[in-house]
C-alpha cells in the first residue's frame, strides 16, 4: 500500500519529461505535442476504444461546460465516470481529480442541482481514491459556506479535520492545517454573533452572564484553530484578521502584535501589503507612539507607495520635527501622484498643493528641486498637458484649480495647464485663480525669463 | 488607490516548477473563484442567495464566425505539418509518443530531388584533382578517368530510376570509391538539414513571431464606426486600414477600399493607443519597428522606423505617455523609445530571469507607474525601474513553485491591463499565460497570483484583450485567444477595494473552423481548401464595443494567417440559473447594476443557427475563394532524365491556341476544356457507352426481370471468358478514340493535315490532361516523341509540384508514371487514370 501511495503523490509520469526534451530540448511542455504526434502516428499503438470513447466523452463535456450548456454537459459527464474502471493505470489515478473539477463545477451551475445533490457528489467523490479527501472536503465547505450553511460546513470540516491516511506527510499536514482555519472561521462567525448579541443584551439581564462565558470558552479553541496555519508561508488575511479581533477582545495585546508582526516581517511570507495595514491598524488602535506608526507606514511606503494611507503617512510626517520627515513628506505626496491610478485625487493634489507652498515658504527649495529633477521630463505631458487641463477643467473644477497651482509652481507661468485654467472664468473660483496667479508669482521654482 | 481589504488565503512557497510535494491549492475549479470569504459573519444565513453565481454568457448570433472582407487573392499555403517532419510510427510499445525529426526521409528526398546540389561539389572538385592512375610499372593511363565518370552522370540522376543504365565503370568507381568519397558530403549536409527540421519543429510547435496579434482596431468618431488595422497580401507585408461601421443588430458594412502601406517586411504585432486624445499605432516586423500618428481624418502620418538588427520581439505603447513605446529585442535588451528623442536602453540581459531557457523570446510592458516598465521573458516577469541603477528591479512573476506552476510550464504572453476606467478593475493587474493557465498578478503583491485558472486551450495562448466596461461596476469581459482559432471569454470583476475574481464560469466563443456548416458541400479538393483556409493560425484579435446599444454588445474580429478577418457579435445575457426554484434571487448590490436583459435560463436559451444572410455571405466568399489559385509549388523535382532526353533535341516553336490553352490549364492544375479553347464551334458530344457486353449487370437485371435470370447465367458460364475480354477490350478502346477524335477533329492544328486523325496525331495535351490516355500515351512513348510535344513536355514537368506525402491529385501523379515506363514495361499504377484496364467487378454473388 506504502508503494501506491509513493506512486500517487508523484504527479506527472517520467514519460511526459522524456517526450519534450528529446526534441525541443528546452523542458517546455507543449499541452498540443499529442495532437501533432496523433496527426503522424500511422503505425503507433492505437488506442484502445474504452480510452477513446472516455476521452471523447471528456472533451465533449469539457466543450458543453465552455458553452454553458449544462445539461448537455452532466450527461457527458455521467458517460464519462466509466474511467474509473480504465485498466489503464494512470488513467485511473488521474480520474477522480477531473471528475471532481468537472463535476463540482457542472453541479454548482446546473439548473436543478441543489446543495443536497453537491454534498452527496462530494462525499462519494472523498472516498475515491485517498488522496483527494482533504482537499475535497475544504471544497465541500467552501460551497457549503457560500450557501450560508455554516453548521453542515463545520460538520465537514470537522470530519476532514480527524482524517488521517498513512504517514502525515507535510502536504497533508498543510492541508489539515487549512482546515483547521476554515473551521476557526466558521468559529469566529458564531463567535461575532454571540458578541453582537451580547452587546444588545442587558448588562443586568440573567442570560448575560451565560451568553458572556459562551464567548469566553471559544478564545482557546480558535487560537489552535489558527496559530498552527499562520505560520505557514501564505497569504491568510481573513484567518489573520479574525484572530486578531478575538485576540484584542480578550485583551491578549501582546498576542495580537506578536502575530501581526510575525505576519508583516517574516521574510519567509511574502510582501503583503495588507499585512502592514492590519499593523498599522492596529497599532492605531492601541495608541502605539508616533516613531511606531512612521516606521510601518514607511515600510508600506516601499512595498506600495500608491496607497492611500500614503496621505496619512504624509500628514504624520509633516507634523513631526525632524526636517528629514518633512522632506520625506514632499517626496511620499510626489510618489503617490506618479502612479497612474492616483492621478485625479483631489486630496493628494491639494495636499501636494498646500505642502509646496509650505516648503518652499520655509525655504526648502532644495528639496523640491530633488524631486523634480527626475520628474522633470514626464511629468509635464503626463500630468499638466493641455488636454487634461481642458478635461480637468470640465469635470472637477476643485482638482483643476490645485493642479494648476502645482503646474504654476514646478513649470512656471508659461506652462499650458496653469495658463489654461487661468484663461477660465469662472464666477466662484474668480478670486480663488486670482489668489493662485500670485502665490505662483512668488513662489515658482522657475525663474522667469528676464523680459 | 485602495488595496483589497482581504485577499483569499493562499499558500506561498518558494522552489521550482512542479514541486510535487506542495497541495496545490489551485486544485480549484472556475466555481472556487466565485466563491467569496464572508468579510462578517453572514447575518441571515438562509436567505443570503448567492449573487455571484450569476451565469453571465455572452451569446453569440451565430454558430461561427463569419468572415468580413472577399478572401485575400494571394494563394496561401499552410506550410509543413508535424506530417513533414515527424518520423511515421515506430512508438508501438511507448506509452507516451515521441516526437522523432524524421532526418533521414528527408535527407534522401534531399539527394533523390536535389542530387545535383548535393553531389555536383564534390564531382567538380574530383574532376580537377582527381586521377586514378595505374602502377609506376605500369603505362600511365588512368585507371578511371572521373571525366569520363561525370560524363556519363551528367544530366540525369541514375538513381531516379531503377532502370536507368548504369555503366560498368560507374559500378567499379561507385565500389572503389564509396567508402572514401561519401561520407564528407552527407555528414555536413546532415547536420544542417537536422538544425533546419529542428527549427521548423520548435515554429510548428511554437510560433511566438505573433505574439501580441496583429490585428487592432481604432475607434472612430462615434462608436458605431471604427478601422481595423492589420497586415494583408500573401506575405503579410501590406499593412492596411479598413473602415468598418457597426450596426446594431446585423453584419457590419465595410465602408471603400481599405488604405494601405507597403512595408518591406511581414507584420508580426500591431498595437495601437490613444492617449490624450492622441492615437498612435505601432507596427513591429521581424527586424523593423515603425510608429505611425492617426490623425483627425485618421490619415496615418509616419513618425519614425526602427531598425533592430537583434530581431524585435515585441513592441508595446504606453497607455500613460502619448508617443512612448516600450521594444525589446532577441538579444534582450529592452528598450524605451519616443519618436522625439530617440531610443533609450534601459535594461540588457541576455540571460533568463529565473533559470536557464534557451527560448530569446523577451517581452515588456509598462505597469501603473510610467517609469516602470515589466521585462518578461519564458521563465517570469520582473519590473524595472527606468530611472533607477540598471540590473535592479522586482520579479512580478516566477515560473516556479510561488505561482504552483506545473512541470514545463512557460510564459508565453504578458500583458498589462491598465488603462480602464474608474470603478473598474485598478490600474495594477498584469495578465500572465502559460501552456496551462491564466494569471492575474497585481504589482504591489508580486509573485502570488490574484486569481489562476487553468484556461486549457490547445494552442498557444499569444493573444489577449481586456473590454473596458460594459456598464459601472458589471464584469468586464477577457478575451483569450489561441493561435489555433479557440477563443475564451472570462468575465472579471474586482474594484479596487475587492481582489479580482471571475464573475461567472468562463465560456468558449466559436472558432472560424467552426463555420464550416454554413458553407455549401464541395467536393473533396476545394472542401480541403476551404478546411485548411477556416483553420488557419488566427494572428489577431481584435474588439469593438459600442457602448450606446440597448443591451451589451461586442464584435469580435479575428485575422487568420492566410490573411481574412472572421467576425462574430456577441450579445450578453445574464441569468441566475442557481437556485431558480428557491425563491427570488437576491437583488444585485445598489452599486452593481448588471444590465438584465429578460433573458430565458440557461438550459432553454435559443441555440444559435445560420440565418440565409450568413449562408449567403459566406457562398459568396467561398466562391472567391475557389478563384484564388491554390500556392504554386516550391520546387518541382524533375523525376527522370528527361532533361538530358529532351535537353539535347532542340526547340521547336509551336505556335497556336491550343498550346496555349494548355498552358494556362497546366498552370491552372486544371483539366482543359473545350471552352478553354475558346474558338471551338459546340463539338458533338462524345458518345454514350453502349449497353455492351461489359454491362453485365443491367443486362442480367433485365434478364432477371423477365424470369429469365438462371438462362442467362447459364449462357454466361458457357461463355469462354478469355475471349470475351479480348474481345471487349478493342471495343473499348474504340470508343475512347472516338471520344478523342470528336475532340481533336475540331482542332485546328498547324501540323496535322486534312486526312482524319487518327490517335497517333492526337496531341498529347489531350492525352496529358485526360485522364483516359494512359493506354494510347504507352504506344506513344515507344513510337518516339514529337518534337512539338517535346516542348509541351518540358513545360509541363517545369511545373508539376513537389511530390508531397499527401496524395497529390491525380492530373499530377499520371505523367511521372508515364515518364518512368520510357524505356520499361509499362508499369501499371492504380491512378485513377488508368480506369480502362481496371477489371470490373465479376458477377456471380
Amino acid at each position: 500500500m506504502s508503494d501506491l501511495s509513493e506512486e500517487l503523490t508523484r504527479p506527472g509520469s517520467d514519460g511526459d519529461q522524456v517526450e519534450t526534451c528529446v526534441v525541443s530540448g528546452a523542458g517546455m511542455h507543449f499541452p498540443w505535442l499529442r495532437k501533432h504526434l496523433d496527426s503522424v502516428a500511422a503505425g503507433g499503438k492505437k488506442k484502445k476504444d474504452f480510452a477513446q470513447t472516455t476521452g471523447a466523452c471528456l472533451s465533449l463535456a469539457q466543450e458543453a461546460l465552455l458553452q454553458q450548456q449544462w445539461p448537455r454537459a452532466a450527461e457527458f459527464m455521467y458517460s464519462y465516470l466509466q474511467t474509473l474502471e480504465d485498466s489503464d493505470s494512470s488513467q485511473r489515478q488521474a480520474a477522480p481529480e477531473i471528475i471532481w473539477k468537472l463535476g463540482s463545477e457542472i453541479l454548482f451551475y446546473h439548473p436543478k442541482s441543489n446543495v443536497e445533490t453537491f454534498s452527496a457528489f462530494a462525499d462519494q467523490m472523498k472516498n475515491i481514491g485517498v488522496l483527494n479527501y482533504l482537499k475535497i472536503s475544504l471544497q465541500h465547505a467552501l460551497y457549503l459556506i457560500h450557501h450560508g450553511m455554516l453548521e453542515d460546513a463545520n460538520r465537514t470540516l470537522s470530519q476532514a479535520e480527524t482524517w488521517r491516511y498513512g504517514e502525515k506527510s507535510s502536504s497533508q499536514e498543510i492541508l489539515i492545517n487549512l482546515v483547521q482555519a476554515y473551521k476557526g472561521l466558521l468559529e469566529y462567525y458564531s463567535w461575532s454573533k454571540k458578541k453582537m448579541e451580547l452587546s444588545q443584551l442587558d448588562k443586568d439581564d440573567y442570560a448575560y452572564n451565560t451568553e458572556a462565558r459562551n464567548i469566553l470558552s471559544h478564545s482557546w479553541k480558535t487560537s489552535v484553530h489558527f496559530s498552527a496555519l499562520i505560520k505557514t508561508p501564505g497569504v491568510w488575511d481573513p484567518f489573520v484578521k479574525s484572530y486578531v479581533e478575538m485576540l484584542e477582545f480578550y485583551g491578549d495585546q501582546d498576542g495580537a502584535r506578536k502575530v501581526l508582526t510575525n505576519y508583516a516581517y517574516d521574510e519567509k511570507f511574502p510582501s503583503n501589503p495588507n499585512a502592514h495595514i492590519y499593523l498599522y491598524n492596529f497599532l492605531k488602535r492601541a495608541k502605539a507612539p508616533r516613531s511606531e506608526l512612521l516606521s510601518v507606514l514607511k515600510i508600506l511606503y516601499q512595498i506600495v507607495p500608491s496607497h492611500k494611507l500614503m496621505l496619512e503617512f504624509h500628514l504624520l510626517l509633516r507634523k513631526s520635527e525632524k526636517e528629514e520627515h518633512r522632506k520625506l513628506g514632499l517626496e511620499v505626496l510626489f510618489s503617490l501622484l506618479d502612479f497612474a491610478g492616483c492621478t485625479k485625487s483631489v486630496t493628494a493634489w491639494r495636499c501636494l498643493a498646500s505642502y509646496l507652498r509650505q516648503t518652499l515658504m520655509a525655504n526648502h527649495l532644495g528639496w523640491v528641486q530633488e524631486e523634480w529633477e527626475s520628474r522633470r521630463n514626464w511629468w509635464p505631458t503626463f500630468h499638466f498637458s493641455y488636454f487634461w487641463a481642458k478635461s480637468d477643467w470640465k469635470e472637477d473644477k476643485d482638482l483643476a484649480y490645485e493642479k494648476a497651482f502645482v503646474a504654476g509652481t514646478l513649470l512656471g507661468k508659461g506652462c499650458k495647464y496653469f495658463r489654461y485654467i487661468l484663461k477660465q472664468d469662472h464666477q466662484d473660483l474668480r478670486k480663488k485663480i486670482k489668489q493662485m496667479k500670485k502665490s505662483v508669482r512668488r513662489y515658482s521654482i522657475v525663474k522667469p525669463a528676464v523680459d | 488607490m485602495d488595496f483589497p481589504s482581504s485577499l483569499r488565503p493562499s499558500l506561498f512557497m518558494t522552489g521550482p516548477l512542479g514541486l510535487s510535494d506542495i497541495p496545490d491549492l489551485s486544485f480549484m475549479c472556475s466555481w472556487r473563484d466565485t466563491l467569496t470569504l464572508p468579510e462578517s459573519p453572514p447575518q441571515n444565513c438562509k436567505t443570503a442567495a448567492p449573487h455571484s453565481a450569476k451565469a453571465l454568457l455572452w451569446q453569440p448570433a451565430m454558430p461561427g464566425p463569419l468572415p468580413l472582407l472577399p478572401p485575400c487573392p494571394d494563394p496561401w499555403d499552410p506550410g509543413v505539418t508535424a506530417q513533414d517532419l515527424l518520423f511515421r510510427g515506430g512508438f508501438r510499445y511507448r506509452r507516451q509518443p515521441q516526437a522523432v525529426l524524421d532526418v533521414t526521409e528527408q535527407l534522401s528526398r534531399f539527394l533523390w530531388d536535389h542530387g545535383d546540389i548535393a553531389f555536383a561539389p564534390l564531382g567538380k572538385m574530383m574532376l580537377e584533382n582527381f586521377r586514378l592512375e595505374g602502377g609506376r610499372n605500369r603505362s600511365k593511363k588512368p585507371v578511371v578517368s572521373a571525366k569520363r565518370l561525370l560524363q556519363d552522370l551528367s544530366g540525369h540522376q541514375p538513381w531516379g530510376c531503377p532502370w536507368a543504365y548504369l555503366s560498368h565503370r560507374l559500378r567499379r568507381f561507385s565500389i572503389v570509391g564509396g567508402p572514401v568519397l561519401g561520407k564528407s558530403v552527407s555528414r555536413l549536409l546532415g547536420g544542417l538539414l537536422h538544425e533546419e527540421l529542428a527549427t521548423r519543429w520548435e515554429r510548428l510547435l511554437l510560433d511566438e513571431a505573433f505574439t501580441g496579434g496583429a490585428l487592432a482596431w481604432l475607434p472612430g468618431r462615434t462608436p458605431q464606426v471604427g478601422q481595423l488595422v492589420y497586415p494583408a497580401g500573401g506575405a503579410l507585408d501590406r499593412l492596411r486600414f479598413q473602415d468598418v461601421i457597426l450596426t446594431s443588430d446585423s453584419e457590419p458594412q465595410v465602408l471603400g477600399d481599405p488604405g494601405c502601406i507597403q512595408l518591406q517586411g511581414p507584420v508580426r504585432q500591431v498595437v495601437t493607443s490613444t492617449v490624450q486624445g492622441e492615437t498612435l499605432l505601432a507596427v513591429r516586423s521581424d527586424y523593423h519597428c515603425a510608429v505611425w500618428k492617426v490623425g483627425r481624418q485618421r490619415r496615418p502620418a509616419p513618425l519614425q522606423v526602427l531598425q533592430v538588427e537583434k530581431g524585435a520581439t515585441g513592441i508595446s505603447l504606453s497607455p500613460h505617455l502619448p508617443g512612448e513605446l516600450a521594444l525589446c529585442s532577441c538579444s534582450g535588451a529592452i528598450c524605451l523609445w519616443t519618436p522625439q528623442n530617440g531610443l533609450q536602453q534601459v535594461y540588457k540581459d541576455p540571460e533568463t530571469l529565473v533559470f536557464r531557457d534557451p527560448s530569446p523570446w523577451r517581452w515588456a510592458d509598462f505597469t501603473a507607474h510610467p517609469r516602470v516598465l515589466t521585462v518578461g521573458d519564458r521563465t517570469g516577469v520582473k519590473m524595472i525601474d527606468t530611472q533607477g541603477p540598471p540590473g535592479c528591479g522586482l520579479l512580478l512573476f516566477r515560473a516556479g513553485a510561488e505561482a504552483s506552476c506545473q512541470k514545463g510550464e512557460r510564459v508565453l504572453l504578458t500583458q498589462y491591463l491598465g488603462q480602464s476606467g474608474p470603478k473598474s478593475l485598478p490600474p495594477t493587474l498584469h495578465l500572465i499565460c502559460t501552456q496551462f493557465s491564466l494569471y492575474l498578478v497585481d504589482e504591489r503583491l508580486p509573485l502570488v497570483p490574484m486569481l489562476k485558472w487553468n484556461h486549457d486551450l490547445p494552442s498557444p495562448a499569444l493573444l489577449a484583450h481586456l473590454l473596458p466596461l460594459a456598464s459601472p461596476g458589471a464584469p468586464q469581459p477577457l478575451f483569450l485567444g489561441g493561435l489555433g482559432g479557440q477563443v475564451r471569454l472570462l468575465h472579471i470583476t474586482g474594484k479596487e477595494a475587492s481582489a479580482p475574481q471571475l464573475a461567472g464560469p468562463p465560456q468558449s466563443v466559436p472558432s472560424p473552423a467552426d463555420s464550416l456548416s454554413a458553407f455549401p458541400l464541395l467536393e473533396p479538393k476545394s472542401q480541403k481548401q476551404l478546411l485548411e483556409r477556416l483553420e488557419a493560425p488566427t494572428i489577431g484579435l481584435a474588439s469593438a464595443f459600442p457602448p450606446c446599444a440597448s443591451t451589451p454588445a461586442v464584435w469580435l474580429f479575428q485575422l487568420s494567417a492566410a490573411g481574412d478577418i472572421f467576425y462574430q457579435h456577441l450579445t450578453l445575457q445574464t441569468a441566475s440559473s442557481l437556485h431558480q426554484d428557491a425563491g427570488p434571487p437576491s437583488d444585485p448590490e445598489p452599486d452593481c447594476p448588471v444590465p438584465r436583459t429578460t433573458a430565458p435560463p440557461v438550459d432553454q436559451r435559443p441555440i444559435p443557427s445560420w440565418t440565409t444572410g450568413a449562408t449567403a455571405c459566406c457562398s459568396r466568399w467561398l466562391e472567391a475563394l475557389l478563384q484564388v489559385p491554390s500556392a504554386p509549388p516550391v520546387w518541382a523535382a524533375p523525376t527522370f532524365s528527361h532533361r538530358r532526353l529532351l535537353g539535347r533535341l532542340k526547340h521547336q516553336e509551336v505556335e497556336g491556341k491550343v498550346l496555349q490553352g494548355l498552358r494556362a490549364a497546366m498552370v491552372g492544375g486544371r483539366l482543359l476544356q473545350q471552352k478553354d479553347l475558346g474558338l471551338l464551334p459546340p463539338a458533338e458530344l462524345p458518345p454514350a457507352p453502349e449497353p455492351g457486353p461489359q454491362d453485365e449487370l443491367s443486362e442480367r437485371l433485365e434478364e432477371a426481370w423477365e424470369g429469365l435470370a438462371t438462362a442467362w447465367w447459364r449462357k454466361q458460364q458457357g461463355k469462354a471468358p478469355e475471349p470475351g475480354k479480348q474481345a471487349r477490350r478493342p471495343k473499348r478502346r474504340t470508343q475512347l478514340s472516338s471520344t478523342f477524335s470528336s475532340l481533336t477533329s475540331c482542332l485546328d492544328l498547324p501540323d496535322t493535315a486534312s486526312p482524319p486523325p487518327t490517335l497517333e496525331q492526337i496531341p498529347t495535351e489531350a492525352r496529358l490532361v485526360t485522364p483516359y490516355s494512359q493506354e494510347s500515351a504507352e504506344q506513344l512513348w515507344v513510337r518516339g516523341v514529337h518534337s512539338e510535344r517535346q516542348q509541351t513536355l518540358r513545360d509541363y514537368m517545369a511545373k508539376l509540384p513537389l511530390p508531397k506525402s499527401t496524395p497529390a491529385p491525380e492530373h499530377v501523379a499520371m505523367p511521372s508514371s508515364q515518364a518512368s515506363c520510357v524505356q520499361a514495361t509499362p508499369s501499371r499504377l492504380p491512378t485513377p487514370g488508368s480506369q480502362p484496364q481496371r477489371k470490373r467487378p465479376r458477377m456471380g454473388f
